[in-house]
C-alpha cells in the first residue's frame, strides 16, 4: 500500500506520517533523507529523533541514491522526505544532476517492491508564486512531476494542514489495530 | 464555466484537456492562468465578467501562499491574483481544485 503525504512547513505532516507508520506491520523502518549541513540541521534532526524514540522504528539514512537501498527485510517504510531526497540529488557533486527525475523514481519504485507499506512525505512549495530564480523553477518543476507521478500511483494522498489530514486519494489507511 | 484552482505545475492545464479534449478550439475556450492577466488590471471585476463570459473552462494558480513580497509591484500583483480569483469562482458554476494531478470538487459539480 503506498500513501503520500503532503503538507507546509510546520503543518504536522511528519508526526501524522509517523502515527501512520507506528500503525503499519513491523519491521518498520524510517528513511531519514536530510543531509546535515549546519547546526539547524542538526537540531532539526535531533527533534525528529526525539519524535520518533521508543516507536520502534530502524532509522536508516538515505541522502543519495536511493536505488542502491536495500531493506534488511520487508517491511513497512516511511520516507522522509522527498523534497531532500530530489533536492540532494539535483545538487550534491555526487548526485543524479540532470537525470534525478528518473533516478529518484527508480529508487521509490525498488523501495516501493521491498515494502508492505510504503509512505512517502513531500513538502508543499507551490502557492507562493514563481518569482524565483531559473533554477529554483527549474527545480520546483521537476519536484511537482514527481508529485504528480506519486499521486497518480498512491492508493491514498493527503494534504496535512494544521494536523488534520485532508484526503484528495483514497482515505486514511486502516492498517489494523495500533 | 468552470474554474480550475491550484498552486504551480499541480497539473491544472492537463485537467482542463481532459474536461476540453479538441486541441483546435482549446486556445478559444480555454483561459490558462487568469492571474497574470489581474497584475496590471484597474477594473478586475470587468475582467471577470469579460472572462467568465467569453471562457468555457479558467485556470488560475495559487500564488498568495509564502512571505508577502516586499516589493510593491509583486504584492500588488498576488493581491489582484487573488482577488481576480474570488471573483471568478463566484460567477463560476464548478470552482475545482487541482493538486498532485488529483482534482477536488470545491462548489458545484463536474460535468458527466
Amino acid at each position: 500500500m503506498l500513501t503520500f503525504v503532503v503538507g507546509g512547513a510546520g503543518s504536522g505532516k511528519s508526526a501524522y506520517a509517523e502515527k501512520l507508520l507506528a500503525a503499519c506491520p513491523a519491521p518498520r523502518y524510517y528513511l531519514a533523507t536530510m543531509q546535515i549541513w549546519d547546526e539547524e540541521c542538526r537540531r532539526r534532526v535531533e527533534r525528529h529523533k526525539a519524535m520518533r524514540a521508543g516507536r520502534g522504528f530502524h532509522t536508516l539514512e538515505c541522502p543519495l541514491n536511493l536505488v542502491g537501498l536495500d531493506l534488511p527485510a520487508t517491511g513497512s517504510v516511511l520516507l522522509e522526505d522527498l523534497t531532500n531526497l530530489v533536492a540532494n540529488e539535483r545538487y550534491a557533486p555526487d548526485g543524479a544532476g540532470p537525470g534525478t527525475l528518473e533516478a529518484v523514481w527508480a529508487g521509490l519504485e525498488k523501495l516501493y517492491g521491498q515494502s508492505t507499506h510504503l509512505i512517502v512525505v513531500g513538502n508543499e512549495l507551490f502557492c507562493g508564486g514563481a518569482d524565483y530564480s531559473k533554477e529554483t523553477v527549474e527545480y520546483l518543476r521537476l519536484l511537482a512531476k514527481l508529485h504528480r507521478r506519486l499521486a497518480a500511483r498512491a492508493d491514498h494522498v493527503c494534504e496535512v494542514v494544521s494536523g488534520c489530514p485532508w484526503y484528495y486519494k483514497g482515505k486514511e489507511p486502516f492498517y489494523g489495530p495500533v | 464555466m468552470i474554474l480550475i484552482t491550484g498552486p504551480l505545475f499541480a497539473g491544472k492545464t492537463d485537467f482542463a484537456r481532459t474536461l476540453w479534449p479538441d486541441p483546435e478550439t482549446f486556445p478559444d475556450k480555454v483561459c490558462i492562468d487568469a492571474q497574470n492577466l489581474a497584475q496590471n488590471c484597474r477594473d478586475l471585476s470587468a475582467l471577470a465578467e469579460r472572462l467568465s463570459r467569453q471562457y468555457s473552462i479558467i485556470t488560475v494558480t495559487e500564488v498568495g501562499g509564502g512571505v508577502v513580497p516586499t516589493d510593491p509591484v509583486q504584492r500588488a500583483a498576488r493581491e489582484n491574483a487573488g482577488r481576480l480569483s474570488c471573483m471568478l469562482a463566484s460567477r463560476a458554476d464548478t470552482v475545482v481544485r487541482v493538486f498532485c494531478g488529483l482534482p477536488l470538487v470545491l462548489k458545484g459539480e463536474l460535468p458527466e
